[in-house]
């Protein structure tokens, strides 16, 4: 019995503890300490160390979300701690052998950046607390401690009088959002969301032009992935075709734009407007080609197959032997920007306004697409591919005409993208930029407008915000992809259809709450 | 009204049917029975486009419909209802519904016909706003049926509507298709309960590894010693 309360803590101890060490060996805690040294206000500057206090808390967390995760949700108090305690201890245990280890380095002044390019000297200096022989002690006492904490916490958190607390303080707000509802003024009812979109509409008008030319650019950046996330949700979320390949129309747009519209290597001067019209049309030129052959094909020969595509169009931009058509692996450079009415139109604040007005529009033509006929005939196809035919669907036209939907969006976002920075060259179209996009709709959510955005906004804009977390990125990205599934598996936002009632039967008529009224109306 | 001329259909090197001929007149029920793998089903498939046929015509009102494309065969009022109930599971009854009239434009008559459903089963009517897939086994059943329903067939392919079904359900399921038959649909049915579709229905055909071995009046089949050893189960 004693056995199996102990094996599981200790197991879980030690899993810990190897986490610990490997966020060690990669410089990943001095990362987090300065991070949230940033959250308490310090400055740090770049390159240099955060106070050893901030070590000290994330440690201190560290140590308490192990000894909470170790608590097993049904056990009783006692049992819970003692859990807690095992963990502990094991990882104090396992940390102090690794300071040991440490340690040495530290007295025999042996430099292992040779192996373990982050591990700076002064790195392993503070993640012992700069205390030398002791740190061991010091961690061993820590993390127990800690350990205890967290699970003192859980006991705490989840007992019953909290739960009760969080219910009353759960009904209250609902009877004032319940109270609140039914003070509204008739008007604020009828008119409310046109005053709310003319609030955003104002905010979208005047920050740009307060909020400073980096916040455009990070704003325009996640705005161009929605666009993205727009069209290819088209394609994978709508349709259900797995495409791997999607920037290949992105760089058709791009290329577009960049080849009309700079001085090198053609000099045509086209203007913007047209040649992101010659764009969009090329994304979808290119979608044809490429469906037409690939149609017949379903799930992962599909994204073989357009991934093979996408790698294809990158290297054929990138290929001497069209260096003189596409500017080879340099790339093009001076593209022109739009202009509007004959005026220049493209200073930070004017790309933004271009973003945020396709973006709207994007969002707008999707929602319009979802509930047509089409959309249904999609998400018919998508669910079983023969009764769909059965029922009338012509299967080839639907699934081309999505992949041409989604190119096109592609086209359009790549065609801003490349007028935006004023260059475009193979490296902008990597597999990666596929994967970001693909990434954005499985962590935000698919077939969620709100999902995407929120998705671009985390693995785009989060990521340009914090600077810092630049050389991690990849880690926290698998690390946030594993997460995600095993949490919330359908997105951040999961797409909702509100027409639907759930078949819940007996348990609907014991929770009858006068609020679920609505539901079935 | 369906007449089926020496068809031949091959599953890579399988050859599924060998030469199958049958026909059937406007408003009967014509039952296919026969083991598992005789060919019913891609019979069925085959007149429905979704199979291609190496040899051999399918005529249908005396147009040559053979190897037409799903889409273009649904239009000229042959709906198929596919074996195992396959409803569109993440979409509500309703708009399942609506998928099966999706080669109708006019809204009124989509409109129209969801009632006639809904009054026909009244359960798909309650039930309208739910996920087909959170629909129990009967429910799905009626489902396909109404949903191959929507398009208004001429003539209907139902491929096992009795499958997986309990006793109850499946005498249900059968009136049905009965009412169905009766309001001037023709209907080619498919079954492995050969007792109860050769009592609803005209005329049988028996299939065996690809070749019809048997066919006449539903009663004369009902009675012929062969089938009543191979097919009903006494011995």
């Amino acid at each position: 019995m004693n056995k199996n309360l102990v094996s599981p803590s200790l197991k879980r101890g030690l899993t810990f503890g190897i986490v610990m060490i490997i966020f060690v060996l990669i410089d990943l805690d001095v990362m987090v300490a300065t991070m949230l040294s940033k959250l308490f206000g310090a400055n740090v500057i770049r390159g240099s160390l955060p106070d050893v206090r901030f070590m000290v808390l994330f440690l201190i967390l560290f140590g308490m979300f192990v000894g909470w995760s170790t608590s097993s949700d049904d056990a009783k108090p006692t049992t819970k701690l003692f859990q807690a305690l095992v963990a502990g201890l094991t990882l104090g245990v396992v940390l102090g052998l690794f300071d040991l280890i440490l340690n040495q380095l530290i007295v025999t002044g042996t430099d292992v950046r040779k192996y373990l390019a982050a591990l700076a000297p002064e790195s392993i200096r503070l993640f012992l607390f700069d205390q030398g022989a002791i740190s061991p002690l010091l961690h061993l006492g820590l993390f127990t401690v800690a350990s205890l904490l967290g699970s003192l916490m859980k006991i705490l958190l989840k007992s019953e009088s909290a739960s009760r607390f969080f219910k009353g303080v759960k009904s209250g707000y609902q009877g004032l959002k319940a109270k609140a509802q039914a003070n509204t003024p008739n008007w604020v009812k009828k008119y409310g969301k046109f005053l709310l979109f003319l609030l955003i509409g104002l905010l979208a008008f005047f920050l740009p032009r307060i909020w400073g030319s980096y916040n455009n650019y990070v704003v325009g950046l996640v705005g161009l992935y929605v666009i993205l996330g727009i069209g290819l949700n088209i394609i994978v979320g709508l349709s259900g075709q797995l495409m791997l390949g999607f920037a290949a129309f992105f760089a058709m747009g791009a290329y577009s734009v960049a080849l009309l519209n700079a001085p090198l290597p053609h000099g045509i001067m086209l203007g913007f407007w047209p040649s992101l019209l010659i764009g969009i049309l090329m994304a979808v030129v290119a979608a044809v080609l490429l469906g037409l052959p690939v149609m017949g094909m379903r799930g992962d020969y599909l994204a073989i197959v357009t991934l093979g595509f996408g790698e294809i169009i990158r290297i054929l931009l990138k290929s001497d032997l069209l260096t003189s058509f596409t500017g080879g692996p340099r790339g093009i450079q001076d593209i022109r920007g739009p202009t509007l009415f004959g005026q220049p139109f493209s200073s930070d604040i004017d790309y933004t306004y271009i973003i945020l007005v396709v973006m709207v529009l994007s969002i707008i033509i999707y929602k319009r697409l979802e509930r047509s006929r089409t959309g249904r005939a999609w998400l018919a196809v998508k669910e079983d591919t023969k009764v769909a035919q059965a029922t009338g669907v012509n299967i080839m036209t639907n699934k081309l005409l999505a992949l041409c939907l989604g190119a096109a969006f592609a086209g359009l976002a790549g065609g801003i993208f490349a007028a935006r920075n004023q260059f475009t060259g193979p490296n902008d179209h990597q597999l990666m930029v596929s994967m970001n996009i693909l990434s954005i709709l499985i962590v935000g959510g698919v077939n969620s407008i709100p999902g995407i955005i929120l998705g671009a906004f985390t693995l785009k804009g989060l990521p340009e915000i914090l600077r810092e977390i630049e050389n991690y990125r990849l880690l926290v990205f698998g690390g946030l992809l594993v997460v995600m599934m095993i949490s919330r598996p359908e997105g951040l936002w999961p797409a909702t259809r509100p027409n639907i009632e759930k078949d819940e039967g007996n348990k609907l008529k014991e929770d009858g709450a006068p609020g679920e009224g609505g539901l079935n109306d | 009204m369906l007449k089926v001329t020496d068809l031949n259909v091959h599953y890579g090197a399988i050859h599924a049917l060998q030469g199958v001929s049958f026909n059937l007149q406007e408003g009967e029920i014509v039952t296919l029975i026969g083991a598992n793998g005789a060919g019913k089903s891609t019979l069925l498939n085959t007149i429905s486009g979704l199979l291609p046929a190496v040899k051999g015509k399918v005529d249908y009102l005396d147009e040559d419909i053979t190897n037409l494309e799903p889409q273009k065969i649904v239009r000229k009022g042959i709906v198929q209802v596919p074996e195992g109930r396959k409803i569109f599971a993440a979409m509500t009854v309703m708009e399942n519904l609506e998928m099966g009239a999706f080669t109708v434009t006019d809204k009124k008559l989509i409109a129209d016909k969801v009632e006639e459903m809904f009054a026909k089963f009244p359960i798909l009517g309650k039930r309208s706003k739910q996920l087909g897939g959170t629909l129990s086994g009967g429910e799905q059943q009626m489902l396909a049926i109404a949903r191959g329903l929507m398009a208004s067939p001429k003539l209907l392919l139902l491929d096992e509507p009795s499958m997986g079904l309990s006793p109850v359900l499946v005498e249900q399921i059968f009136d049905t298709i009965q009412s169905i038959n009766n309001s001037g649909t023709s209907v080619i049915l498919v079954e492995q309960n050969a007792q109860m579709a050769l009592v609803i229905a005209h005329r049988a055909y028996v299939l065996e590894t690809g070749k019809i071995v048997l066919e006449g009046d539903a009663q004369e089949v009902l009675q012929n010693p062969m089938v009543i050893e191979a097919y009903l189960g006494v011995t």
